[in-house]
């Protein structure tokens, strides 16, 4: 059988300011149709550059060799006029981010039609019946040609994103993390019309994703690719199952499968962590060292409607515990989380720090906040870029006047967030750090106040894969040896396994099941805990072995 | 304060003067700054300001660039050299001081408004709106007639007059800045809003209250040499201004006399894009991720 694409001995260099950097070397893979490739990497490991480079979509700056033959046609000696042609009726791309990608100020189904009328002569209302027919096909009312993206979900974005690129039938989808933003119900939803149109279309699709189990439950083949080269490739079961290359065991173990006892509270790190402290058994009873009673918060939307953000919710945090709130974006898990450090005020209920109300003033504020601290998701904008780490981890105990050496309380709380030797990091900035080392710097920014809570906003989201389980073993180890207590925000279960005692499901405002790990993840009682394990991709792979 | 901080602050401006020497455009910015400064507050030590005075003059009215004037003579008879090295101390004068009370201002009311919710913000922003949309120069005209004639009624009249765009810009940005995370976390650290303003905003908003200084001083410049020709400004001292003005009205266009126009012109054009040079280079070396690019 032809091959759909062929990629030989591939190689991309970039270069910049005089520096040449080689993102991709000696990259071979084929895809038939009717075949879907997985790709797995983590950022800057040039997974996005060879699917750019299908399209030749790379910037000025980049240099490619080898071939790159789309039907048999090399891509890269294609005139402009020909290339124009190929790009999206042969070969289409769904881009990463689709909240970014799409146009904000025009409406979906223009945006939609804009290839057709670009690519074909089709008379004005047989265009419009095309973007009928798309949105169909990817589960979306034809109405929704007529919205804007603002009003539409992540989900739903993402869909339109995918009627793009089948606007012009290409035999070949390239699919640049079309999840990553999305919820499991969402991507779990988007992957099974991904698997579908492959299905019944005979195209080919190559699936770019850090995330491998994403990959494993759509894809026959997976290719890792590790420092512009691929490591490993063969069929997907097999290399999940039987990874050779070290890499590829790394990412496979940063994506636990819920249950499996050999990945509970163990997160993949280097570090051997210590043994498991004596503790007190919970006693349910006892109120938490956090605690939220009937908590109510309501927004007003523009139209002037109350918004249920947080809707009559009870928490604790107990000392030397660690409870992960899960639930879908825009099921108020951030706000909970904001209410709770005292950021946003509550319109009913209470905060309880060790059993007394938290303060509404801002100097009692001030003392509460030594001991409740905040981790947010996206480390690269928790910084202030324009200060040294030595002034990131001073902040807080400057703020507070502490006395004290603040050279060596600096250097402790580094040292504390596992960033050795300590002294080398002192007057680096922010952006000569990895996206690792900058949340570590956050911790210690929060260690450095020593409180005795931590609340943590999605710690790990935006990290690649291996940094991910090595950040959760610094909580899990902060836990067992500062008895450090922490609530930890997720939408990924895997994390709430790996290091959680407790878990609680957040759903519309509300906490539908809050109880211990094991007891929540492997016998769920609510109907929504239920579909979000459900929508875990391990569980698609077992529903697409079913299908094929 | 202690005085780790200070040591701090004296290690952070060498280094920001050990960055700003490696730009050769802000260097020579500065330089042709530094020397312009110098001969306009030096001048009354260098030359005869007896010059100045009509009466005196000595040359023939519009004469062209010769050994005796280098810049030829205005109207009256005297140097147009001389003319121009008194003028830089006027222009300089309500240049800086009217671009100090106006970024100042500007600054202020920009992110008290941006960083204050609620009434407070919206009350100034009302203010901010009123001198937006009035005339500047009729209120600018309008102040200078009422107080007394003279330099700082000039420089009260521009500086009162021109803040609002800055306090725009500076409410901008600051709405920017106060809705990175980085901001959340040293609120959930604790800090006031002092704190916030000092560590956060006001560095980060700077960069931009330089680059928009530079541009101030120059319309300030501007702004003075209008006044100043509507009869508004100090009669008894000269500025740039009033003298493109005075050969704009006395006909020495009309005459060919290029050599009265074009100094003070030109030395508008040199201050402006020293101002523009150093603004920028201080920006580069405030922003870390400009330098990163470098």
């Amino acid at each position: 059988m032809s091959q759909l694409l062929e990629l030989r001995n591939l190689g991309v260099t970039y270069s910049t300011g005089g520096e040449a950097v080689q993102a991709v070397r000696g990259v071979n893979l084929a895809l038939a149709p009717g075949e879907t490739l997985g790709i797995a990497g983590e950022s800057g490991s040039g997974k996005s550059t060879v699917a750019l480079s299908v399209l030749r979509l790379l910037p000025r700056s980049a240099n490619v060799t080898g071939e790159i033959l789309l039907d048999g046609e090399d891509v890269t000696t294609m005139r402009w006029g020909r290339l124009r042609a190929v790009r999206w009726s042969s070969a289409s791309v769904v881009f990463q981010g689709a909240m970014h990608a799409l146009n904000p100020v025009r409406r979906v189904g223009e945006q939609i039609a804009e290839p057709i009328r670009l690519h074909t002569d089709l008379p004005e209302p047989k265009v419009r019946a095309r973007v009928t027919e798309l949105l169909e096909q990817v589960d979306l009312p034809s109405e929704k040609a007529r919205s804007y993206p603002h009003e539409l979900s992540g989900g739903q974005k993402q869909r339109v994103m995918i009627a793009m690129a089948l606007a012009c039938e290409p035999r070949l989808i390239l699919a640049d993390e079309p999840t990553t933003a999305l919820d499991v119900i969402v991507q779990a939803q988007v992957l099974a019309l991904l698997g579908e149109l492959v299905a019944e279309r005979g195209i080919g699709l190559v699936l770019i994703t850090h995330d491998l189990s994403v990959l494993a439950a759509t894809c026959r083949r997976i290719a890792v690719m590790y420092r512009g080269e691929v490591v490993e490739e063969g069929p997907g079961d097999e290399v999940m199952a039987r990874p050779r290359h070290e890499h590829t065991r790394a990412l496979a173990a940063a994506f636990p499968t819920v249950g499996d006892p050999a990945s509970r509270f163990a997160p993949a790190t280097a570090n051997p962590l210590p043994p498991e402290p004596d503790r007190a058994t919970p006693d349910e009873e006892t109120p938490g060292l956090l605690a939220a009673r009937d908590l109510r918060v309501t927004f007003r939307d523009r139209r002037g409607e109350a918004v249920h953000a947080v809707a009559g919710v009870d928490l604790d945090v107990r000392r030397d515990e660690i409870v992960a709130l899960v639930g879908q974006s825009g099921s108020g898990k951030t706000t909970l989380a904001r209410t709770l450090l005292g950021l946003q005020r509550p319109t009913a209920g209470s905060v309880l720090y060790d059993g007394r109300l938290v303060p509404t003033s801002s100097a009692g504020l001030k003392e509460y906040r030594r001991q409740v601290q905040l981790v947010l998701q996206d480390p690269a904008s928790a910084l202030n870029p324009r200060h040294t780490v030595y002034e990131a981890v001073a902040e807080g105990p400057r703020i507070h006047g502490l006395t004290g050496d603040e050279r060596s309380l600096v250097l402790e709380a580094l040292a504390a967030a596992e960033l050795r030797p300590a002294e080398t990091y002192l007057s680096r900035l922010p952006h000569e750090l990895s996206g690792g080392q900058r949340q570590r710097v956050v911790i210690a920014g929060a260690l450095a106040l020593r409180p005795s809570v931590l609340v943590a906003d999605e710690p790990v989201a935006s990290l690649d894969a291996s940094v991910r389980g090595e950040i959760l073993g610094l909580l899990l180890r902060l836990r067992r040896e500062l008895g450090l207590a922490a609530l930890v925000i997720t939408h990924d279960l895997g994390l709430a396994w790996n290091i959680a005692d407790r878990v609680a499901v957040m759903y519309r405002g509300e906490l539908v099941e809050v109880g211990p790990v094991e007891q929540v993840l492997l016998e769920p009682r609510h109907e929504y805990t239920k579909s979000l394990l459900a929508a875990l991709p391990t569980g698609t792979a077992r529903a697409s072995e079913r299908g094929v | 304060m202690t005085s780790p901080a200070w040591q701090r602050r004296r290690t952070a401006a060498r280094d920001l003067w050990r960055e700003f020497r490696t730009n050769r455009g802000g260097l020579v910015g500065l330089c042709v700054l530094a020397a312009i400064v110098v001969l306009a507050v030096l001048a009354p030590l260098i030359t005869d300001e007896s010059g100045l005075d009509v009466i005196s003059a000595t040359g023939t009215p519009l004469q062209p660039p010769s050994g005796e004037y280098w810049l030829g003579t205005d109207v009256d008879g005297r140097s147009v050299l001389l003319l121009t090295f008194w003028g830089a101390r006027v222009s300089l004068l309500v240049g800086f001081a009217a671009t100090v009370l106006s970024v100042f201002i500007g600054t202020l009311v920009g992110i008290v408004a941006a960083h204050f919710q609620g009434w407070p913000s919206a009350v100034l922003l009302r203010v901010t709106d009123f001198f937006l949309v009035l005339p500047s120069l009729v209120l600018a005209i309008a102040l200078s007639s009422v107080l007394t004639k003279g330099v700082w009624t000039i420089v009260l009249a521009i500086g009162v007059t021109s803040w609002p765009s800055t306090a725009r810009l500076v409410r901008a940005q600051t709405l920017t800045i106060e809705s990175r995370p980085y901001i959340e976390r040293a609120k959930a650290l604790g800090g006031g809003h002092a704190h916030l303003i000092g560590k956060h905003v006001l560095p980060a908003v700077l960069p931009l209250v330089l680059a928009n200084t530079t541009l101030v001083v120059g319309s300030s410049i501007i702004a003075e040499s209008t006044l100043s020709f509507l009869g508004l400004g100090d009669p008894t001292s000269v500025s740039w201004g009033s003298m493109l003005q005075t050969a704009l009205s006395s006909g020495a266009v009309t005459a060919g006399a290029w050599w009265y126009l074009l100094p003070p012109g030109l030395a508008i054009v040199v201050i402006v894009l020293s101002f523009t040079l150093v603004g920028r280079a201080l920006e580069t070396v405030l922003n870390p991720r400009l330098k990163a690019g470098r």
